[in-house]
């Protein structure tokens, strides 16, 4: 079976092709195949955030020409297809209504079902198909997510999360803050400043049993950015001025590590030793070294994919809708709207049979 | 219009024609499943008949208005209480218009076969 997935929560349009071989093969699951992936990602001046209403001008603008670029790249015709994806919630408003009145006209051109997919979940089987992993913890970290979630009982279960903004965010305004590029992420432009810091500062560490807080970090880093650009933040015992690399580095310690604990703290709860992390920000090198070094001292293990996968992309969609299509899941073009809250437990995991 | 809404006074009738009656009910369907976000708003969808359609001209006078299939205009009624709410309404609805007209033109199944190598 072949799913076309879309995606568009956020600044990313993502279309892609995903085989799920003959499942009358009995109990012999092979691995998908990805027949295409592609993305165009809208990228904001320095400085600025993306707003909904432009980030849903800029996937209007491209969605016919990347799902026509995913179908040639694939080899795949209109016939081939057996079900069209689309990412149901959560995310932007405007964005996501773009991409799914896209997805309802192919759905209704060429005749085929259509199914509307969790984001979260998204990653999540994306991460497990890719990885391996089994049953793992999740993190699925990204600019407008964050949470631990493990599975049980038919449901993707969060058990802790953040309290206020996604640390993605958090990260991502700090990058405005300091007036840092936003391409190809700012995510990934303070990762490559942190390598060069040396001073750790003091910031607030905001765990709060399983769920974490990252408002009050990005107030106070903030307020170092503003006394560093004065010149008056200096280290306290070598006296050396502070850079923008000691904060890029300290901020990546203090909120990877506040992240780390909450995913212990699942782990010893869950009784697993296998984490999974999801979401753009599981991008990072750094929290994949961070959670690897906890991993293995619980005698478990890291599973990460790499930017394909990691970041927002349409065949994380086109898996997930397709795991639920192949149980007899599909949306009803009635019910084919769009949710900016979409909360990763509502979904029935059909397709799990553990 | 027969009558001026007092609670809506600001409206805008928005008829598009399209190649086929199939292109118009898809794109009809496609567009109705998103509610209108502000109460200020109300929205209407219909298909209709083109001019000719109506007319005995086509030699279609024993049928009436004509078939299912002559229904190829895709009319939006939109009423407003200002024109401001109805502006921003309209843009909306022109952008989604735009995404649904996109598809039809590049990616309906016969446009594809047609570029696809064989």
């Amino acid at each position: 079976m072949i799913a076309l997935g879309l995606e568009g929560s956020a600044n990313k349009l993502g279309v892609g092709l995903i085989l799920h071989p003959n499942p009358t093969n009995a109990k012999a699951s092979a691995p998908a195949q990805i027949l295409s992936n592609i993305r165009h990602t809208y990228v904001s001046p320095p400085g600025e955030g993306f707003l909904p209403k432009d980030t849903a001008k800029h996937h209007r603008a491209f969605v016919v020409q990347l799902v026509k670029q995913a179908l040639r790249e694939a080899g795949v015709s209109v016939q081939d297809v057996d079900c069209i994806c689309y990412t149901k919630g959560p995310g932007m408003g405007a964005p996501l209504q773009s991409v799914v009145v896209a997805a309802r006209m192919l759905s209704l051109l060429w005749g085929k079902a259509l199914v509307g997919v969790n984001h979260c979940v998204g990653h999540i089987e994306m991460g497990r198909e890719i990885t391996g992993a089994t049953n793992p913890v999740v993190l699925y970290v990204s600019g407008g997510n964050t949470q631990v979630i493990a599975y049980s009982t038919q449901r993707y279960r969060i058990f802790g999360e953040t309290l206020d903004i996604a640390v993605g965010n958090c990260l991502d305004r700090f990058a405005r803050t300091l007036n840092i590029s936003n391409d190809p992420a700012p995510g990934y432009n303070i990762e490559q400043l942190a390598k060069k810091g040396r001073f750790l500062l003091d910031l607030p560490y905001a765990v709060k049993g399983m769920d974490c807080s990252f408002s009050g970090i990005l107030a106070r880093v903030d307020d170092f950015a503003a006394q560093m650009k004065k010149g008056e933040l200096r280290d306290a015992e070598t006296g050396e001025l502070i850079t923008p690399e000691d904060l890029c580095f300290s901020l990546q310690e203090t909120v990877f590590a506040m992240l780390v604990e909450i995913t212990e703290r699942a782990m010893a709860h869950v009784g697993s030793n296998q984490v999974l992390i999801v979401g753009g920000v599981g991008c990072n090198e750094r929290v994949q070294e961070m959670m690897g070094v906890m991993a293995k001292d619980r005698g478990g293990c890291v599973y990460a994919t790499d930017e394909r996968f990691c970041i927002d992309n349409g065949i994380m969609i086109a898996h997930a809708g397709l795991l639920a299509y192949q149980k007899g899941f599909h949306t009803r073009l009635e019910e084919s709207t769009c949710t900016q809250r979409f909360r990763t437990d509502d979904v029935w995991v059909q397709w799990r049979d553990d | 219009m027969a009558s001026i809404d007092p609670n809506f006074p600001c409206s805008l009738v928005i008829d598009l024609p399209l190649p086929t009656h199939r292109l118009a009910s898809s794109a009809l369907q496609a567009l109705q499943v998103d509610n209108e976000l502000s109460p200020l708003v109300k929205r209407e969808f219909s298909l209709t008949w083109s001019n000719d359609a109506s007319g005995q001209s086509n030699g279609v006078a024993g049928e009436g208005q004509g078939t299912d299939d002559q229904l190829i205009i895709l009319r939006t009624r939109y009423k407003a209480t200002t024109n401001r709410m109805l502006r921003v309404a309209v843009n909306g609805f022109m952008e989604s218009l735009g995404v649904v007209l996109g598809v039809m033109e590049e990616l309906d199944v016969d446009v594809l076969e047609q570029t696809s190598p064989p």
